[in-house]
């Protein structure tokens, strides 16, 4: 009896498990052996070439402008989004009239899917008859409508800028979530000692709030690196691959030009870093955790 | 009703072993409790008994049976959890016919027992409540009527009244007293609280750090204290010690503090010459008088019913207990006595009683 | 006027543009969808039509085969989730009760999982659904919405149970109930509020995943919604744009309306679990 109850909790976390192993794990295995091997279009791998794929992608200059562009897409969302967010959580972790519907609103960009975020935009930045051009003449801010996705430039700042208006919700709730645990005391206490509101922000707001920004750092990083949909929907990448980040570079290289071994390639270069993106979550949230363990101990 | 028997009793979580080798014998119909300091392995030692925690050597019988591998309910135990684990999803009536419809009772059989049980413990205006609309003594109640409607052949109790405020806390104290000697049933009762355990226990388990340090009647633990630990743990202000050397000097047996102060102690026949003692005495056994010796009022805390003193005693610290209204003054000169036969030897190395 | 009054006013006046900016694409699916075809494309263009136009959601509604992407859609979301949850929940159990060996490892795994796009293994699982025979079929999404979910749903799901106190299992052992009879009559009742908030986040995600659904299904019988509407979009010549913006309401605004409503547990299973 004492054996098998031991062996409780392992029956009961395994069928979910092997699922995950199997479903995650295989990929993985399969794209590292397919990225050694020369592939057909067709997806049969031809033999062993050892890391020619590897070599044929750092002398890819797509590799390298989509790499580039990565870096761009990825930090200048980042970065905006969690300056807009932070201000944005303070307002609404704050008490005023209309906060819920203003709670509302501001979570709406992620209740809808991507896709759909991006087919609206699409059709919103038409160059003939989009609205957002009919708002602007309407405003007089410009005379003639402007063609906001033929040319690359243009087309990779708004969809940047589509990329910080849907991070923001998903920001601004962690954000709410690490303000609604700050210790309302500290507050009060700060008050008697006669802290202005910017002294409290900057001396307790800020320093509690580290942990959050730190996680919302970390996992806004991993999720826009890995965002395909908004690109890809609003430009296919183009034109001329002058908007393709990794992501959608490496779709059209595994499903548009059946450059398998390139591809598989580039997925494992994104796996590594992905990995170490993720190894840092992990260690921010266990050393969380062991904080709040030792809290929990203290008591 | 049913004896219980606790034999060499150990407990390991993963590497780190938490109870050493208890012994206890809890007779039938006796209200037994553990008490201890927080953390010393009282809960883990109960919830063996009740069988929420694997045994990890010897044996605890329940009646005849051995129950090492018992599941809880088998057992045919109750328990009051310190968090009353009352259940939020059902009324009162049913968190307390719970069991009787686990075990299928007849609907009436259930109606009736449960409301004899909420007659006794004052609960028949809210039986058709949930929890959160009770309040922490209610729910206490509520957790008690849960245990008493089982008819079991043990109650284990795990700190149930240390949620609830001083006041209810001395009220309701009383009432599982007079519970007891009413049900008779056997009783195993876990606290750190040493007043809980003083007024409520037929014995006494002393625990320190997951061995039983001394068991006894609550009296005669007081009294007879075996060691510093359990002399410390009992009585409240607790007693004072002072460390010194055992001699005998012109017919007259003395603790020689560091200081060479000469505390008159109780010639004991195994007391060695020389041998380092700590000299216990508890507060309210101190008398006031110019022959004592000489102690330093430092502070003064009058209770009302009685005034506590804290004093310098040739270096050594030194509380005593005053039921006479007396006015002191920090830094006041007073003479302490003490009748020997009230005085405690212990061996300063193994802690024993001499 | 009074502080709070005047607080107000500011707060809504710094959050203005954002609100602006977030109405403003609902304010274009909704004159889009509602007007005649010929107003598409007028020069200048303008926000303006002459008149509501229900009948685009029946053209739409026949000429795009909505219904069956929607019932496609349905099926993926609503079999991953149960497929999930059937999974989680034990696992969540197991994790929020037991010490095991090998917990924290398992805890780790989460954590990398849930990190896991699918969009990097994209080829790799699109590979594997060769080898299984699962291209084209709606099942090949169930599998993998499922996986990748798991880690969320297990993750959220124990942030939950943890704040079911044990003792109310160890309470009714101890009344006479076995293992199996303390789960149904006292946990699980206490855990449908955490699975059904979950399942719901779940189901979302399913719903709206774009990327997947994109490679492994071929035939547009067997498109979900995301790669329906995507596919009225892409590589056309003439997009009939009332129709695209009419199937993006009805895919979209059920679905955000029970987000919004659902959102405050987001915020609260984050708060204990993925972020603390
Ligand atoms: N499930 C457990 N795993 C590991 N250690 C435990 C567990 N339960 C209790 N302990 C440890 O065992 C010791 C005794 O705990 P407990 O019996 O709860 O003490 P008490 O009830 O006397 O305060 C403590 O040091 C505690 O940290
Ligand atoms: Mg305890």
């Amino acid at each position: 009896m004492k054996s098998l109850d031991g062996m409780k909790p392992l029956l009961m976390i395994l069928p979910g498990l092997a699922l995950a192993m199997f479903i995650i794990g295989y990929p993985i295995y399969d794209l590292g052996f397919t990225s050694l091997q020369e592939v057909s279009r067709f997806g049969k791998l031809l033999g062993f070439v050892g890391f020619d794929n590897f070599r044929e992608v750092f002398s890819d200059p797509l590799f390298w402008a989509s790499l580039n562009r990565t870096v761009i897409w990825t930090v200048t969302v980042v970065l905006s989004t969690l300056i807009i967010s932070l201000p944005i959580a303070l307002i609404l972790n704050d008490d005023f009239y209309g906060r819920g519907l203003a709670r509302v609103i501001i979570m709406l960009p992620w209740a809808v899917s991507l896709t759909m975020t991006a087919v609206v935009w699409r059709w919103a930045l038409n160059g003939r008859a989009g609205l957002l051009n009919a708002t602007l003449m309407n405003m007089g801010l410009i005379d003639e409508p402007i063609e906001w996705l033929a040319e690359a430039q243009l087309a990779f700042t708004v969809e940047i800028l589509v990329g910080i208006l849907v991070s923001i919700p998903f920001t601004t709730t962690i954000f709410l979530g690490g303000l609604s645990s700050l210790p309302r005391d500290s507050y009060e206490a700060s008050m008697v000692d006669g802290a202005t509101r910017w002294d409290q922000f900057r001396h307790i707001t800020l320093p509690l709030m580290k942990p959050f920004i730190n996680i919302a750092i970390v996992l806004n990083v991993i999720y826009v690196f890995n965002s395909l949909p908004i690109i890809w929907v609003m430009t296919e990448g183009g034109p001329a691959n002058g908007t393709d980040i990794l992501v959608t570079y490496l779709y059209k290289l595994a499903f548009r030009f059946g450059q398998l071994g390139e591809a598989a390639a580039i997925s494992l270069i994104m796996f590594g870093f992905l990995l170490l993106f993720t190894i840092i979550y992990v260690a921010l949230v266990m050393r969380g955790e062991r904080q709040t363990d030792t809290i929990e101990e203290d008591e | 009703m049913a004896a219980v028997t606790i034999q060499n009793v150990e407990k390991t979580f993963g590497t780190l072993k938490v109870i050493h080798g208890v012994n206890i014998e809890v007779k039938e119909h006796e209200f037994v409790v553990l008490v201890g300091p927080s953390g010393c392995g009282k809960s883990t030692l109960l919830r063996m008994i009740a069988g929420l925690e694997t045994i990890s050597d010897g044996e605890i019988v329940i009646g005849e049976k051995v129950v090492n591998n018992v599941h809880p309910r088998d057992r045919d135990i109750a328990m009051v959890f310190q968090n009353y684990a009352l259940y939020p999803h059902m009324s009162i009536f049913d968190n307390m016919g719970f069991s009787l419809k686990l075990r299928k009772r007849s609907k009436a059989e259930i109606e009736k027992k449960v409301n004899e049980a909420a007659g006794i413990l004052n609960l028949v205006p809210f039986l058709q409540r949930e929890p959160r609309q009770l309040s922490g003594g209610q729910r206490q109640r509520v957790a008690m009527g849960r245990a008493l409607v089982r008819d079991a052949q043990v109650f284990l109790f795990d700190e149930p009244l240390s949620n609830l405020d001083a006041k209810l806390r001395v009220t309701m104290r009383t009432e599982i007293k007079a519970l007891h000697q009413r049900l008779k049933t056997t009783s195993i009762y876990v606290t750190h609280d040493q007043i809980e355990a003083m007024t409520m226990a037929d014995r006494i388990v002393v625990m320190n750090a997951g061995r039983v340090e001394q068991i006894g009647a609550p009296l005669e633990l007081y009294d007879h204290p075996g060691n510093l630990f359990v002399a410390g743990f009992l009585g409240s202000p607790s007693m004072n010690f002072i460390e010194g050397h055992f001699s005998r000097s012109d017919g007259e047996a003395v603790v020689v503090t560091e200081a060479g102060t000469r505390l008159p102690a109780p010639d004991l026949a195994d007391a060695k010459e020389g041998q380092a003692v700590v000299f216990g005495v508890r507060p309210e056994h101190l008398i006031l008088g110019a022959n004592g010796v000489e102690a330093t009022v430092e502070v003064v805390e009058p209770t009302g019913a009685n005034i506590e003193v804290f004093a310098d005693i040739g270096g050594a610290d030194i509380c005593a207990v005053f039921f006479e209204r007396h006015l002191f003054e920090p830094g006041e000169k007073i003479g302490l006595g003490w009748d020997t036969g009230k005085v405690h030897l212990f061996d300063k190395e193994s802690g024993q009683r001499i | 006027m009074s502080a709070k009054l005047k607080k107000s006013l500011l707060y809504w006046l710094m959050l203005s543009p954002l609100v602006v900016v977030i109405l403003f694409p609902f304010g274009v699916m909704f004159v889009t969808a509602f007007r005649p075809r010929e107003e598409l494309f007028v020069f200048p263009p303008r926000w303006w039509f002459s008149e509501f136009r229900w009948s685009n959601f029946v053209e739409m509604w026949e000429k795009t085969n909505f219904g069956q992407a929607l019932f496609n859609s349905l099926y993926v979301s609503i079999a991953a989730t149960a497929l999930g949850l059937l999974l989680s929940i034990p696992a969540a159990y197991a994790l929020s009760r037991y010490r095991f060996p090998g917990k924290s490892a398992y805890r780790t795994f989460l954590l990398m999982t849930q990190m896991m796009s699918p969009i990097v293994l994209v080829l790799g699982l699109f590979r594997l659904m060769v080898v299984l025979g699962m291209v084209n079929n709606l099942n090949s999404l169930v599998l993998t919405y499922a996986a990748f979910n798991m880690a969320f749903t297990i993750w959220m799901l124990q942030s939950y149970f943890s704040t079911i106190p044990r003792d109310l299992e160890e309470a009714a052992w101890i009344d006479g109930a076995t293992h199996f009879k303390s789960l149904i009559k006292i946990f699980l009742p206490l855990a449908v509020p955490a699975i059904a908030v979950t399942s719901i986040f779940s189901f979302i995600n399913g719903w709206n995943e774009f990327v997947l659904a994109l490679t492994m299904i071929r035939s547009s019988d067997d498109y979900t919604l995301p790669v329906q509407i995507y596919s009225q979009v892409a590589g056309r010549y003439q997009v009939e744009w009332h129709h695209v913006m009419a199937a993006t309401i009805l895919a979209t605004v059920p679905v955000a309306i029970v987000f919004s409503w659902l959102q405050k547990y987001l915020i609260r299973g984050m708060a204990l679990g993925a972020v603390k």
